[in-house]
């Protein structure tokens, strides 16, 4: 839905802005828009996507096609929750096995019963 | 890998060894700034350091071919859809002054969910792969050998796989990227949440990685149906990446500002777009602007796109600007063409150069309609705002179409840009992190069990790729039919064959323009005009500007057309170049040596234009270098030449022979050397021959020194004759 049909009423709008000086109305532009980023700073914080983890695994040393396998199939398992970098890491500790071998296991379809 | 300025660029040395390939550098490069900086017989106030290579504009030659660099950073935008031609295009731009090549990608790359690897070829834009960037990076270094200035590869961190593409630009070394979850919002359908989730990891990449962030606003005048209503969003839109991209721990240095003059004449550009640049930059001080020029009001005439573009920049001098972007004069009618990438560039460098200075003298009103209208703008864009928190936030305002609206601010007309913040690409793909959530990467957003571990968060398992970039995963070809190599098959065949054809955009493409100016009404001319280009021989001839000059004495039409013909250049003719010198050259040379030319129009021959445009000061001749010339006029006996040759004692003889009946000219070559030799002058006296039918190999059979013919410059006699006499008296 689209916002209606509205004149320019800037002359009556701006009445509570007008008094403000310059440096006042600066900043109160710059607090208004930080606020408005807050809460999208908080999503961002505290939620995470298939690009991000595939991001995290290419930083981990995967390929971007491996990279893309084992977030789809961490995501099929709803695990991405977890993170996959965490997934995989953990299981290279666990198995006392490299980083990128654990990644190429769980491609090969092993020990995913492990990671929950 | 070094560059050979007379040679083409070698692709395929630039794709030797692409998997060991690592970048120089990281991060973006501002130029070196220069104030009082002596370049030729100028000191120049707002210049960068000199390049040790370039193409200098072309009235430099009446300078000493002095080339300052603005101290702003020029960008060209480059997307032929094959990077291996956008090379070559990058080291043209660069001899041009370029220092932030753009990188257009493919159509449809932001849908895809995941990065490309390889060298497939791209539509509108280029594929932005692993691949492709580090041959870029690689040629790119080559070439800021090559010029002498450090060159920022730049390209967009959008889409659906935002983050990927941030780390593979911090670990190839790319130095600028578009980075705007609004655009994603707005003009591609991205689902939102998505989005400004994505946005937070890569701009903390970008971040750590030194890449310079431009954002998106620019979208919004671009889309805009009328522009300069825009104006209070375009603030707010800055106002969001910028306060999302500090609030994910961007610097301020790191933060470019989008912005673009918002209109064109006929409107009253100045009046309207100068309280617009004002107010940005006063709200957003201590950020980097990126000027953009205009594109929302660009038609198929480039020389009206290039008055536009010249305005903007002219702008950007009166406020500021870190990087003055260009856009191609022919951006209106067709993808550019690699000639007018350096048509923008040299147009914005030549504005700059002759805008050098120009806040030293003036100033801008401190009060008046300008101040007024910038605050105005202000007042609108914190209404704005109050708009979007009031009504629950930047989703909801999206949902309502608040954006995009062509109403001024508040006015509305209902037509904004409408997205479900539950819908679009990506839907239902963000995932709340759980409690023990973990990324153990360096540049990492948000909450992380790793983040707050001792060391580093990559430690435990030796170091992520931002840190050993010896773990990267080189994909070389994915898909074996579409590939680099494959496509310079064509390419190489013809450079070892030594076969030429014309191009615009990609090698040998062909392509052509021809402008043809058409006396009849303009369905009539334009009709006409494409069967006379067919009749050239021109196949798929197409419109590309039709410009009306009179509704019934015609119109001019630009045509493009493909022309099917390879040139062997083995077979070419060999003509004959004129080697001219510096002017500075040679006045220095002539002057202190009061050197005599006697000139005339020999034979019973009325012609005196051609040698006026030789001689006279006033036609740019020889006389401006200090040649002192005796002008013996028109139908000059040849003795009569010599003889006043011998009396001033000249060095230097000119003849102009223009009738040619029964080979007149000729004949009067020949007796002008053989009198010549006749006297035993010969030797002190260097004789010029000239006329519309004589050619340097004409005149040298009848023995004279040298020939010049039709559309010869008073500089090209001049060089000869330097060179000449310097030859004779061993100086």
């Amino acid at each position: 839905m689209s916002c209606v049909d509205r004149p320019d009423d800037f002359a009556a709008r701006r009445e509570r802005v007008r008094t403000l000086s310059d440096s006042e109305l600066h900043a109160y532009f710059w607090e208004l828009a930080n606020q408005i980023v807050a809460r999208l700073v908080a999503e961002a914080r505290t939620h995470t996507t298939p690009s991000i983890e595939r991001s995290v695994l290419l930083r981990m040393g995967f390929s971007s096609i491996e990279a893309k396998a084992l977030v789809a199939a961490i995501v099929q398992r709803q695990l991405l929750g977890r993170g996959a970098g965490r997934l995989v890491l953990e299981l290279a500790t666990r198995k006392r096995i490299s980083v990128r071998d654990a990644g190429a296991a769980l491609l090969a379809g092993h020990f995913w019963d492990e990671l929950g | 890998m070094k560059l050979s300025p007379d040679q083409p660029l070698d692709l395929l040395e630039v794709l030797k060894d692409l998997d060991r390939y690592r970048p120089r550098r990281k991060g973006w490069t501002w130029r070196k700034k220069i104030t009082n900086h002596r370049v030729g017989p100028f000191v120049l106030a707002d210049t960068s350091e000199d390049l040790a290579r370039s193409v200098p504009l072309p009235s430099a030659h009446s300078f000493g071919d002095i080339d300052p660099q603005s101290d702003v950073v020029i960008t060209t935008e480059i997307a032929s859809g094959r990077f291996e031609d956008d090379l070559r295009r990058m080291r043209m731009a660069a001899w041009h002054g370029a220092d932030h090549i753009m990188v257009i990608r493919t159509t449809g790359q932001s849908h895809i969910d995941g990065m490309i690897e390889g060298t497939p070829e791209g539509v509108g834009g280029t594929p932005i792969t692993r691949k492709q960037i580090r041959a870029t990076r690689k040629a790119l270094d080559a070439i800021e050998d090559e010029v002498g200035r450090p060159i920022n590869f730049h390209s967009y961190v959008s889409g659906v796989a935002g983050p990927e593409i941030a780390v593979l630009f911090a670990e190839e070394g790319v130095n600028g990227a578009h980075q705007d979850p609004q655009y994603n919002v707005l003009y591609r359908g991205i689902n939102m949440h998505r989005s400004f989730v994505d946005a937070a990891e890569a701009k903390r990449i970008m971040a750590d990685a030194g890449i310079l962030q431009l954002d998106g606003a620019h979208n919004a005048n671009a889309t805009a149906k009328e522009a300069w209503k825009v104006t209070p969003e375009l603030l707010v839109q800055h106002a969001i990446n910028t306060a999302y991209s500090r609030a994910v721990g961007m610097p301020a240095e790191l933060i470019a500002l989008s912005t673009v003059p918002p209109t064109a004449p006929p409107a009253p550009k100045l009046c309207l777009d100068l309280p617009y640049a004002v107010a940005l930059r006063g709200l957003f001080r201590g950020y980097k602007f990126r000027a953009q020029q205009n594109t929302r009001y660009i038609e198929a005439d480039t020389m009206e796109a290039t008055v536009t573009h010249v305005l903007d920049t002219l702008i950007s001098r009166l406020t500021s600007a870190d990087i003055q972007s260009t856009i191609t004069p022919d951006e209106g009618r067709n993808i550019p063409w690699h000639y007018n990438n350096v048509a923008g560039v040299n147009a914005t460098r030549q504005t700059l150069l002759g805008l050098d200075g120009l806040m030293e003298q003036v100033q801008l009103k401190s009060d008046g309609p300008l101040r007024e209208q910038a605050r105005e703008i202000v007042e609108r864009a914190v209404l704005f705002l109050e708009e979007i928190r009031a009504g629950g936030g930047y989703y909801a305002a999206v949902a309502a179409g608040q954006f995009v609206d062509s109403g001024y601010f508040p006015e509305r007309k209902a037509d904004g840009i409408v997205r479900d913040p539950d819908g679009g690409d990506g839907a239902d793909t963000v995932i709340p992190r759980a409690p023990d959530y973990g990324a153990p990467v360096c540049s990492h957003f948000g909450n992380n069990v790793y983040a707050d571990a001792d060391g580093t968060p990559c430690a435990a398992y030796g170091g992520c790729t931002l840190c050993d970039a010896s773990k990267i995963q080189y994909i070389d070809e994915v898909d074996s039919t579409d590939t680099v190599v494959q496509r310079l098959q064509v390419t190489l065949a013809d450079r070892a064959a030594g076969v030429l054809r014309p191009e615009v955009e990609r090698h040998g493409d062909g392509i052509v323009c021809v402008t043809l100016f058409v006396p009849a009404t303009p369905s009539i001319a334009e009709a006409a005009a494409l069967e006379m280009v067919r009749h050239m021989g021109l196949k798929d001839a197409q419109v590309i500007s039709r410009r009306l000059i009179h509704p019934a004495e015609g119109s001019l039409f630009e045509i493009k057309g493909m022309l099917d013909v390879a040139i062997n250049i083995a077979e070419l003719p060999r003509l004959p170049h004129p080697q001219v010198l510096a002017d500075a050259e040679i006045e220095a040379w002539v002057r202190p040596r009061s050197i005599t030319v006697v000139a005339a129009t020999v034979g019973e021959d009325e012609h005196s234009v051609g040698l006026h445009e030789i001689l006279d000061i006033k036609h740019g001749g020889i006389e401006r270098y200090g040649f002192h010339c005796r002008d013996l006029g028109t139908s000059v006996p040849v003795e009569r030449v010599l003889e006043v040759a011998e009396d001033s004692r000249a060095q230097a003889i000119l003849i102009s022979t223009i009738v040619t009946h029964a080979h007149v000219h000729e004949r009067h070559m020949r007796r002008l050397a053989a009198l010549a030799r006749q006297r035993g002058v010969r030797e002190r006296v260097v004789l010029v021959g000239g006329g519309t039918q004589v050619t340097d190999e004409l005149a040298r059979r009848c023995g004279l020194d040298a020939g010049f013919g039709r559309g010869t410059t008073g500089r090209e006699v001049a060089s000869f004759l330097v060179r000449a006499l310097r030859a004779r008296s061993g100086a």
